[in-house]
């Protein structure tokens, strides 16, 4: 089973006015441990379908099954629920309460969980250890440059354990340099971890990085690579 | 965490915050200051009242406070009198001899109440010997003085040695004229009751009326004002044909002005607190709005959007009894130094004299005022900080990112 399935996806805004089919008919599958990216022209739904997929947004049509729950049929109050416990985010940017320390924002995750304080510290420590980010740990986002505040945004994505993380042009506000860092942390913890990422991007950068590409075009899918 | 959170994005922008509780704080000094004032001005009169002739509780004849007619003196007055000094908390006990009668100059006459009394017990319980402006008060030796209100001494163009004729009818109903020097011109609060009093010996009165000692009035002054209810409650027990009564009932108009100013405190605290939740709820706006997209985020990460309307709530609480506190200090400071050195509003005398308050005024607050306070503050921050709370749960995350 797919860990991800959306069957016939369809996104329609001011539905009453002058309607708007941001995504329409996708039929996506995507298995555990992928790093895949959703690509396309500005407008393209690639947006759209990523709070689809991460239950930020409810579909018009269609469905969408993560990891056998169907959430298109979730109340607004379980969708916060279901994202705490089982999706990570990095979004492109103010993904970090500016007032806490980067542990504290890892740690916040895994309070909203209800997690004790020994075991938040615990893992706090060793997710930013993993992020390379081990000697900041009492740094504030205005403490950090850019690449390390979404290192510590991916550590806080998988603070929580989630089925997969979504990032959402992650690297649209980055440098190089840090660009390159953020990926190969991505990367390897897909691969010694297993851990499942879904971007959207129209970074080459971030493109040429991933093992499958799926382009978006006027909200459908108009190719796919195939998985590695 | 949460209120940790709270805490800390208040002072995301310090100044803002700063200006915010700056004007709480200010609001609450000068409402603190002016309810304050309002119960300084509140206990003035009563206390004007009490010092000056209604002592704490007060004994007569029940027809007596509506007849006022000289056959209805206390039975065994002085009896009662002796009595009375003996029970536990009694300061002292004074009796009058009261008679309605005229008093007449070579320039004008006037009618009023002639009060007779002992001197010295009379100095125990209010305090005219102490506002003599001309003369003194009694002599121990001289036959018929008398001690007249300022207002009075200057309708009957009365100066100190004037002679003043008393003209009342004794207890077998005969017409007395009686001829008394001015020893003493006192002036109260109130220039109503400098009028319409004179104070004579009682030794001077029993001989003009013709009589064996009697009191129409006994006025009891108590250690303290807490004590008077379980005194009040004694005497009328021990004496149940006797009207007894506390200042409050003997001038209920007193006891409502008092009691009115207190509430006056509160409301004029209310509003000042009504007017800054506009400004606080502006200013919570403003913090929800900077921050919609992070916001968004928290909401989108999992965060419970009850728990967002609760940080917001946290933030304003926290905001408001920042300057809460602060403005209490500020006022309960002001009103300890002002409540010991008082406010001289002596060029307002003659309107403060109207109404029977002192022209030094001691503001004060109770304890209870500052509680309740606190109360308030908390109940105007959740007021404010309830479009703002609401604002932030609602977003929308993906409309929130969007926003980039």
């Amino acid at each position: 089973m797919a860990l991800i399935e959306t069957t016939g996806l369809g996104r329609v805004y001011n539905e009453k006015t002058v309607p708007v089919e941001a995504v329409r008919r996708v039929d996506l599958q995507i298995e555990k441990e992928e790093f895949t990216a959703i690509v396309g022209p500005s407008g393209s739904g690639k947006t759209t379908l990523l709070n689809l997929i991460g239950g930020l947004d409810t579909p018009t049509s269609g469905r969408i099954v993560i990891d056998g729950t169907d959430i298109a049929g979730l109340t607004p109050e379980e969708l916060v629920e279901y994202r705490l416990h089982h999706i990570g985010f990095v979004f492109q940017a103010y993904n970090l309460i500016p007032v806490f320390t980067a542990r504290e924002n890892v740690e916040f995750i895994m309070l909203l969980q209800g997690i004790g304080k020994e075991e938040r510290r615990r893992r706090s420590e060793e997710l930013l250890k993993a992020v390379g980010l081990g000697e900041r740990l009492h740094n504030r986002p205005n403490q950090l440059s850019g690449g390390q505040q979404q290192r510590v945004a991916v550590a806080r994505a998988l603070a929580s354990h989630p089925a997969f993380v979504l990032a959402d042009e992650p690297t649209a506000n980055l440098d190089s340099e840090s660009t390159a860092s953020l990926l190969d942390i991505m990367a390897q913890l897909n691969k010694d971890h297993g851990m499942t990422f879904i971007f959207s991007t129209h970074d080459n950068r971030v493109i040429e990085r991933a093992r499958r590409v799926v382009t978006l075009e006027d909200g459908m899918i108009k190719s796919e690579t195939p998985v590695e | 965490m949460l209120p940790s959170l709270a805490w800390k994005n208040i002072w995301r922008s310090k100044k803002r915050s700063f200006i915010i509780i700056a004007a709480i704080a200010f609001g609450l000094w000068g409402a603190l200051l002016a309810g304050a004032l309002m119960m300084g001005w509140g206990e003035s009169v009563v206390n004007t009242a009490i010092d000056r002739d209604l002592g704490h509780i007060q004994l007569h004849k029940p027809d007596f406070i509506r007849d006022r007619e000289l056959k209805l003196s206390i039975p065994s007055g002085m009896d009662v009198i002796r009595h009375i000094r003996e029970i536990p908390g009694v300061k002292a006990v004074s009796g009058r001899t009261l008679v309605e009668g005229m008093a007449a100059s070579a320039a004008s006459t006037y009618g009023g109440e002639i009060a007779g009394i002992d001197p010295e017990r009379a100095k125990q319980v209010t305090d005219i010997h102490n506002l003599i402006v001309a003369g003194a008060y009694f002599d121990s030796r001289g036959k018929n003085q008398i001690v007249v209100g300022k207002k009075l001494a200057e309708r009957l163009n009365l100066k100190l040695h004037s002679k003043v004729v008393l003209s009342f009818q004794d207890v077998d109903n005969n017409l007395v004229y009686a001829a008394f020097r001015v020893n003493g011109i006192f002036k109260s609060e109130s220039s109503e009751f400098d009028k319409t009093h004179v104070f004579v010996k009682q030794t001077d009165l029993f001989r003009l009326l013709n009589t064996a000692p009697i009191v129409h009035e006994i006025a009891v002054r108590a250690d303290s004002s807490k004590l008077m209810p379980r005194i009040a409650a004694a005497l009328k027990s021990s004496y149940p044909d006797l009207s007894v009564k506390t200042w409050k009932a003997l001038s209920p108009e007193i006891a409502v002005t008092a009691a009115a100013m207190e509430s006056w405190s509160y409301i004029f605290i209310a509003i000042i607190l009504m007017a800054l939740i506009f400004g606080i709820t502006n200013t919570m706006l403003m913090a929800v709005m900077e921050r919609i997209q992070e916001l968004g985020i928290l909401i989108a990460v999992g965060m419970q959007r009850k728990k967002v309307f609760v940080m917001i709530l946290l933030e304003t609480l926290m905001l408001s009894l920042t300057g809460g506190f602060c403005g209490m200090i500020l006022g309960g400071g002001t009103i300890f130094v002002l409540s010991r050195t008082g406010i001289d509003f002596s060029r307002f005398a003659s309107s403060l004299e109207s109404f029977g308050a002192g022209t030094t005024l001691y503001p004060f607050l109770p304890v209870e005022m500052y509680v309740a306070l606190v109360a308030m503050i908390i109940a105007a921050a959740a007021l404010a900080s309830a479009i703002p709370a609401w604002k932030a749960m609602r977003i929308q995350p993906s409309e929130a990112i969007r926003r980039f």
